[in-house]
């Protein structure tokens, strides 16, 4: 998915590794200019290894990172032109919201004038004029979040990156942000890297998701992708909320299927023990021991439930995998 | 409870006070006894030749000029230390923590050599740099561990907007250090304010010493009088600075600490 000629962010066989430890192997990704990409992953799995090196505050052991086909590894990160929202602010504790923005532009030299004129906007846009004198002790969560933002904004960067910018905010005012959020930064013309560990954070505010696990990439595509056709066991796994079911249903054989694409009748291929249900509303999550083990299955709030129920499910929900390795197996498996 | 530690910490203070403001003769004599009080004391301790306004001048300026160098050589090392990692950290740190411990007993005739050879006896400022040499590990120390306490991603942050490291440090480290730096800059000058024994065989000139060698001199009539009140007097006299100095330093410290408790 790289955009026209050279133009974007450009990861080329990135790596990483401190004292023997390969924290991040060998990454190709590349952002388009304006494209907002999640890096999602369980903690551990590189992706803020990846933000530090794109940012230049780690040095990589390998590979490049290029912007518009320049490369950009030998930069320090001040030359870069790199904004980062970090997932604790970091704002400055001893400067007032408007010392926090105006640091970085007094020290580039940037006159008093236009400096005004650019930190007049971003509050604007922000809506932190009122707070411009306020410490940061004095601002809450989402108020301190918004001014580390403007910090970021008023750097004009080449690329933009998030690292967990919500995840010091309560869930409410998460998914209250989320839109603001991509407003504010998706859809200029640089490159934006949102890394998270939540899912929902990362189809709500990308338009690609790249999954790492173990400093490798599992899969990059649209949410759409990694769901239904999902490159390994990991990514079946990690996106999807109950989590996918792996049956060992034959040997050398798993058989993943989603909690949503099971349901319950009185015919079927295999038989079902209800154990528990979990009432949620919209929908029930039964809790179901198989001959294959457990298995969840979702299903509407007013479903009856047979006296004798079993399993059905279509032939183009199943998704294989080996047990071992956990590759994905393409072609029908025998049931 | 409270009164009892009070009065603890404070009694021979309040002691020294009282033994300074009154006549030899009263020392002896029941508490509380006639109207013993006096400022004969004082008197004599202040009218010595040079004036005793002299050498409190003399230890201020020497316990400034280390103070000022030992921050000065302090901050980077400590910074530069932080920023290593693994065994070259744990190791210099031992390292800092032996010449903490080493007695300045065993180094003054060492010293006195080096004085004598680079031509540094006599000179205040030239005593400021075996006082910074002793003070510096400790120093070190403390302010690693202050430059570690700080949130790596404020410098992270400071390095993205394009701060260099010196822009990093004036800006955005060392205000957030300024309790640290405080306490370190007292502990250090309380070691160059009571220092004794170098002082002792590098300052000869009768106006150029320091406090504590001061007030050894000050004699009685005989070896068999010991002037107690004029002792007490000067001592009292040599600590004031320090209090107002512990009364300046307290505001930032105090109100660093509650800064401290803020997140990102």
């Amino acid at each position: 998915m790289s955009a026209s000629g050279d133009a974007g962010l450009e990861l080329r066989r990135l790596g990483r590794e401190v004292g023997g430890r390969r924290l991040l192997d060998g990454l190709d990704l590349t952002v388009a200019p304006g494209e907002c990409l999640a890096l999602l992953g369980p903690s551990g799995c590189g992706k803020s290894t990846t933000l530090r090196l794109v940012a230049g505050l780690d040095p990589a052991s390998t590979g490049q990172v290029l912007l518009d086909g320049g490369d950009l590894t030998p930069l320090s990160p001040g030359e870069r032109q790199v904004a980062m929202v970090f997932q604790s602010y970091a704002l400055y504790p001893h400067l007032s919201v408007e010392g926090n923005l105006e640091l970085g532009l007094k020290v580039r030299g940037v006159a008093a004038a236009e400096r005004q004129r650019r930190l007049g906007a971003v509050l604007e846009l922000l809506q932190l004029a009122e707070l411009r004198q306020r410490r940061p002790a004095q601002l809450s969560g989402g108020q301190r979040q918004r001014v580390a933002l403007a910090r970021a904004l008023l750097r004009q960067p080449r690329i933009m990156l998030l690292d967990e910018p919500m995840s010091n905010l309560d869930a409410q005012l998460r998914e209250e942000l989320r839109p603001e959020l991509r407003r504010l930064v998706c859809g200029r013309e640089q490159p934006v890297i949102y890394v998270t560990h939540d899912q929902q954070e990362a189809v709500g505010m990308a338009d690609r998701i790249a999954l790492l696990d173990g400093g490798r990439m599992q899969q990059v595509g649209s949410p759409r992708e990694l769901y239904a056709d999902p490159a390994n066991r990991f990514v079946a796994a990690f996106l999807g909320r109950p989590a996918i079911n792996l049956l060992a249903v034959a040997p050398g054989r798993q058989l993943g299927l989603r909690p949503e694409h099971l349901h319950l009748a009185e015919e079927g291929p295999v038989e079902a023990r209800l154990l528990r249900r979990e009432w949620w509303g919209h929908q029930q999550l039964l809790w179901l021991d198989s001959p294959w083990g457990p298995v969840r299955v979702l299903c509407g709030p007013e479903q009856p439930l047979p006296a004798e129920p079993r399993l059905g499910w279509q032939r183009q929900h199943e998704l294989w995998f080996d047990p071992l390795s956990g590759a994905r197996l393409h072609g029908q498996g025998p049931v | 409870m409270r009164l009892l530690v009070l009065l603890w910490s404070l009694g021979p203070l309040l002691w020294q006070l009282r033994t300074s403001l009154l006549r030899p003769e009263a020392l002896l004599a029941p508490l509380l006894e006639g109207n013993p009080w006096t400022l004969a004391n004082y008197r004599l301790v202040l009218s010595g030749d040079p004036p005793f306004w002299r050498y409190l001048g003399n230890s201020t300026l020497v316990a400034l000029a280390t103070t000022v160098l030992t921050l000065l050589l302090a901050v980077p090392c400590a910074y530069g230390l932080q920023q290593q990692r693994g065994l070259l950290r744990w190791g210099v740190g031992l390292g800092l923590v032996a010449a903490a411990m080493v007695p300045t007993v065993l180094l003054f005739l060492a010293l006195l050599e080096i004085a004598r050879r680079f031509d540094l006896a006599n000179d205040l400022f030239a005593l400021s740099l075996p006082y910074a040499g002793l003070s510096l590990p400790l120093a070190v120390l403390l302010l690693r561990a202050a430059f570690g306490d700080l949130p790596a991603e404020l410098e992270d942050a400071a390095r993205l907007e394009g701060l260099g490291l010196g822009q990093r440090l004036r800006h955005v480290l060392l205000p957030l250090m300024g309790p640290a730096l405080a306490s370190t800059g007292i502990l250090v000058f309380l070691a160059s304010w009571n220092e004794y024994a170098i002082a002792l065989t590098w300052i000869s000139r009768n106006d150029l010493l320091t406090l504590p060698i001061a007030i050894a001199r000050i004699g009685g009539g005989s070896v068999f009088t010991i002037p107690y009140g004029a002792f007490a007097a000067a001592t009292v006299m040599g600590s004031l600075p320090l209090l107002l100095l512990v009364l300046l330093a307290q505001r930032p410290i105090v109100s660093g600490l509650t800064r401290g408790a803020v997140k990102g």
